[in-house]
């Protein structure tokens, strides 16, 4: 009787271990060009367009005010005198802590005006210290109210520390050159 | 004498047969987070910096207005003029009713520029905006 020899089969492969070199060329490529950024800045909502033949004048008492003024020369006025930049937090934290607990219609409103040869970046330092001033009293009513940060609040604590302290930025109608 | 070399009776090789899987884990995560075209500023700007700034949750909602050192207007891909901005917002606006208009203004323009934008927003009524600026350390 012939043998019949059965013949051996090859192991068939693909050989794997290459596959996480390549898949680390690929992550590399999309590591490098991946950029996560965040971005950031000073959130306001602009005043809705009134025509001028529209617009009234609501007047506004002067407690109510705090009329910031930037002007050509970088001088910044808060209600009419000369103030250094930095001191505009604590000027207006102040103002604003006191009327936490006045009604709604007098709060206080923050009014920033330039002149259109105002440097912007000044404009931006004036209105992160008003956003700092809002920033701060929140963060001690907060504290003071529900003894814990602003940011660990839940959503009606949340509304709470905003109706009473709502952040009123107006932006000055700007002067017709 | 004849020595015998030590050897733990167990295989010794680490498997290696899930690397794969983890690393297209970690490639698909840079994959998803990564968005490769980016809009060619063509104007030269260098941000302000401000300390209490907020994060804009949503990046979809962003629409960027660049103003560059020279106070040119660039939207989109584009350098516009000033009367063209209510348009194009206004058309943002349609598709994107809640769209933040995100301001990159180079930190030595005038405010002249930003009002006339602003006032540009307001008639298209866009009025949510963000005045881009870096993290002051």
């Amino acid at each position: 009787m012939v043998k019949i020899k059965k013949r051996k089969l090859g192991e068939a492969q693909i050989p794997t271990s290459s596959m996480a070199d390549i898949a680390f060329l690929l992550l590399l490529f999309f590591l490098v060009s991946t950029n996560i950024d965040v971005d950031t800045g000073i959130g306001l909502v602009l005043p809705e367009f009134v025509p001028p033949e529209e617009q009234e004048f609501v007047p506004l008492s002067k407690d109510r005010m705090a009329a910031l003024l930037i002007n050509e020369n970088g001088d910044v006025l808060l209600d009419g005198n000369i103030i250094a930049i930095p001191q505009i937090k604590d000027n207006l934290k102040v103002r604003i802590t006191e009327k936490i607990d006045l009604p709604s219609n007098r709060k206080l409103v923050v009014s920033v005006k330039t002149d259109r040869r105002t440097v912007y970046n000044l404009y931006i330092q004036s209105l992160d210290q008003v956003k700092g001033a809002y920033f701060e009293v929140w963060e001690e009513y907060a504290g003071a109210k529900y003894g814990k940060s602003v940011r660990d609040l839940t959503p009606e604590e949340l509304e709470d520390v905003r109706t009473k302290i709502p952040i009123i930025i107006s932006i000055a109608e700007p002067e017709k050159v | 004498m004849k020595f015998k070399k030590k050897r733990a009776s167990v295989k010794q090789d680490i498997p290696t047969a899930s690397l794969p899987d983890i690393v297209f884990m970690l490639l698909l995560f840079f994959m998803v987070a990564t968005q490769l075209r980016e809009v060619d500023v063509l104007v030269q700007f260098s941000l302000p910096e401000a300390e209490f700034i907020e994060k804009i949750e949503n990046k979809r909602l962003v629409s960027y207005v660049w103003v560059g050192r020279d106070e040119r207007i660039q939207i989109n891909d584009s350098i516009v003029r000033q009367e063209e901005i209510r348009e194009i917002m206004y058309r943002k606006r349609v598709e994107l009713p809640n769209v933040i208009v995100s301001f990159r203004v180079d930190k030595n323009a005038n405010m002249g520029v930003v009002t006339d934008i602003q006032q540009e927003l307001r008639k298209a009524d866009a009025r949510r905006i963000n005045y881009s600026s870096l993290l002051k350390r």
